[in-house]
């Protein structure tokens, strides 16, 4: 479960706070969405839970499992199970996919208290997980994601999420940048992933998404808050609405 | 005049070396190489050692990194064994399939070499025994393929060159193998090596000339090599270097290589080691429709202090040059790239782009680039383009988000940067044995 306790963050480097006060409960088993306005603090909370440096926590916790993760590093929180899914999926020249995966995945696991994966065995994993994805086996040898489309990022995404088996999963505009049928192939691989042990939280600026990965609750954040909370339903009323009434109820 | 001029200890070095090495050095009583050495020696002497008030040499003084002059390493190399050679390699290279010609202590050495195999296609030949009884083609060619004759690090290997190697391609033949020069530094005192090598590619030929740059022992050494070489016309050459010499001793080594028409020339260096190392490459496109790609990858830690400086002239039209360097710069190393293009008045149609790029992985560490185009025609393509920085924190973050810890990412990102000089090797077993080596410099337990 991800307890979320009255969460302030602001820009390590500044004064401006970006959250300010959120409280969630992330029950395993259940996909949640946060949605809300440009601006609104969804990005920085998918970086906060992954770890990222540029922001500092001045108050409030976040549990995983019970477990406070405000001061794990990145990696330690990967071992832990946390995976973010990047708006932006970084372009790393000179460092094969496929020797990223493998390093990643080994890594992983050496934390987790498991074996490192034999060549063929890590081989066929990747080979089964990618085709699922309809990632071709040529992008595999190329340098991570340098040339890739969008589509093809987020695609490259879905993939380290699987391989990486993780127990929470923060997907942050996973919509973006994709046309319809990038869209469907990207949810079908995030629902396959969807199980009794595992946690999602999904962040998208669109109800779009939620049609193909439906959630069991949506939260909207306006100005670094969580204002409004509810079932599925929650996101077409705002399709239909907009953002503004929460803009002025926050202002 | 002379005796004005050279100021240091280690300028006064030299010349002392060579007033007591003349009567020894090969070709003492032949006459044209003693008007040569002569010659060389007067370019140094009324220079002395380059210093920062020389343009080519500002980054690099000799006058203040030459502390002194080692004497010149003996005649006849201590004894070493071929497994001497191959500890000196390093397990990847020693199994490296080539026809190895081995030099000790600039001396050339036939029993160490295996040229089996090379039959009438290649033509080795001593260079000492070839200056005390020079050929025709000896004279026409040495000291001739690319003059540079005010570079005084040139000068003094002309003056106190002790031995070395010449290699004939014949005209249309395609080595099997690559020609694996190795250079080994085994000297039991602290001693200066002066090499001169000179090679051949006839036409049409197709040939990989490697030279690694060892040593076998832990006593430093100034190393002063030359390797002329001329490629024929349409021929292809893939020249090759590994500096991996240990971190006390001192390392010049120089290119000097003229293109015919319609040549293919890729070069590679590879530096790891030395304390104090110059790389010079003097190219000169001489046939028109030639090509010149030029690659290095620099390792530096501690004090260590490299310079890579090239020239590369387009004496004619339609040829193209690239040049691409990529240094890794850690605690107080220094590293510069000086890259000079010159396109003479005729050399229409010249295309020539450079790159050098710098990862510097301390506050300390020293980046020093010079690009330098020097355009005399009007129908031209040139660039050049310099970057230095720091290790990315947002490919940090993505990698350990990713459960990679930081030291991992860290070296992930490092052998990433150099790997994309690296990837330039053609020659997969090459390639493989250095990929090796920048991860074990990446462990920290290289030169």
């Amino acid at each position: 479960m991800l307890e979320i306790k009255n969460l302030h963050v602001k820009i390590a480097e500044d004064d401006a706070e970006i959250l300010n006060g959120i409280d969630l409960i992330l029950p395993k088993g259940e996909v949640h969405a946060i949605m809300g306005p440009n601006g609104s603090g969804k990005s920085t909370l998918a970086y906060v839970l992954a770890g990222k440096d540029d922001y500092e926590i001045t108050e409030g916790s976040i549990l995983w499992n019970g477990e406070d993760i405000t001061e794990m590093d990145p990696d330690e929180r990967a071992a832990a199970g946390v995976f973010l899914a990047f708006q932006y999926p970084i372009e790393i020249p000179g460092v094969a996919t496929m020797t990223f995966l493998r390093t990643a995945m080994n890594a992983v696991r050496k934390a987790r208290g498991e074996d490192e994966l034999s060549t063929p065995d890590f081989m066929r994993i990747v080979k089964e997980k990618a085709k699922e994805l309809g990632i071709a086996d040529d992008k595999l040898k190329r340098p991570l994601n340098v040339g890739f489309s969008g589509g093809e990022k987020k695609r490259q995404e879905i993939l380290q999420m699987s391989l990486l088996e993780p127990s929470l999963c923060v997907l942050d505009e996973t919509d973006s940048g994709l046309d319809i049928d990038a869209l469907k192939i990207v949810a079908d691989g995030v629902n396959k992933l969807r199980g009794s042990d595992r946690a999602m939280l999904v962040i998208t600026h669109y109800q779009r998404l939620l049609n193909y990965i439906v959630p069991d609750k949506v939260h909207v954040l306006s100005h670094g808050r969580i204002v409004r909370s509810g079932g599925k339903e929650l996101a077409l009323e705002l399709e239909e609405s907009g953002y503004a009434e929460f803009d002025e109820a926050a202002a | 005049m002379a005796v004005e001029i050279l100021k240091t200890k280690a300028e006064q070095g030299f010349a002392d070396q060579l007033k007591a090495s003349v009567p020894v050095l090969p070709g003492a009583d032949v006459p044209w190489v003693k008007t040569l050495r002569e010659a060389a020696w007067e370019t140094y002497a009324s220079t002395g050692l380059p210093h920062r008030r020389v343009e080519e040499w500002k980054y690099t003084d000799l006058r203040t990194l030459l502390k002194d002059a080692y004497p010149p390493a003996p005649t006849l190399a201590e004894a070493l064994k071929a497994g001497d050679v191959d500890t000196a390699l390093g397990k990847g290279l020693a199994d490296f399939d080539c026809h190895r010609l081995v030099i000790v202590n600039g001396h050339y050495r036939p029993e160490l070499s295996d040229v089996s195999g090379l039959d009438s296609k290649v033509e080795i030949q001593s260079m000492s025994d070839a200056l005390a009884a020079p050929t025709d083609w000896l004279r026409e060619t040495l000291g001739q393929v690319n003059r540079e004759e005010s570079d005084t690090v040139v000068a003094l290997n002309t003056a106190l060159m002790s031995g070395g190697v010449i290699v004939r391609v014949a005209d249309g033949a395609v080595l099997d193998k690559p020609l694996h020069l190795v250079h080994v530094a085994a000297a039991k005192d602290p001693a200066s090596l002066a090499t001169r090598n000179l090679v051949s590619i006839g036409d049409g030929a197709k040939a990989t000339l490697f030279e690694s740059y060892v040593s076998n022992s832990d006593t430093p050494v100034q190393r002063n090599s030359v390797t002329e070489l001329v490629a024929g016309d349409a021929s292809e050459v893939h020249h090759i270097k590994l500096q991996n010499e240990i971190t006390q001793s001192a390392h010049f080594t120089t290119w000097m290589t003229r293109l015919g028409a319609g040549v293919t020339y890729r070069a590679f260096q590879f530096s790891i080691g030395a304390a104090l190392a110059r790389n010079q490459l003097f190219i000169r496109f001489a046939g028109e429709g030639s090509v010149s790609h030029v690659s290095s990858a620099v390792l530096g830690r501690g004090s260590q202090h490299n310079d890579t400086t090239m020239v590369i002239d387009h004496a004619v039209p339609e040829c193209e040059s690239r040049e691409f360097c990529k240094l890794v710069l850690d605690d107080d190393a220094r590293g510069i790239i000086q890259c000079k293009v010159n396109v003479h008045r005729d050399a229409q149609k010249s295309d020539g782009h450079q790159m050098a790029q710098a990862l510097l992985l301390s506050e300390t560490a020293e980046f020093d680039s010079k690009p330098e185009l020097e355009i005399f025609a009007d129908d031209v393509v040139c660039g050049h383009g310099s970057t230095s920085g720091q290790v990315d924190e947002e490919l940090m973050f993505y990698l350990r988000a990713r459960g990679i810890p930081e030291p991992q990412a860290r070296a992930l990102l490092i052998a990433a940067f150099i790997g994309e000089a690296l990837e330039k090797i053609e020659q997969e077993s090459l390639r493989e044995n250095f990929l090796e080596l920048a991860s074990v410099w990446l462990r920290g337990e290289g030169a």
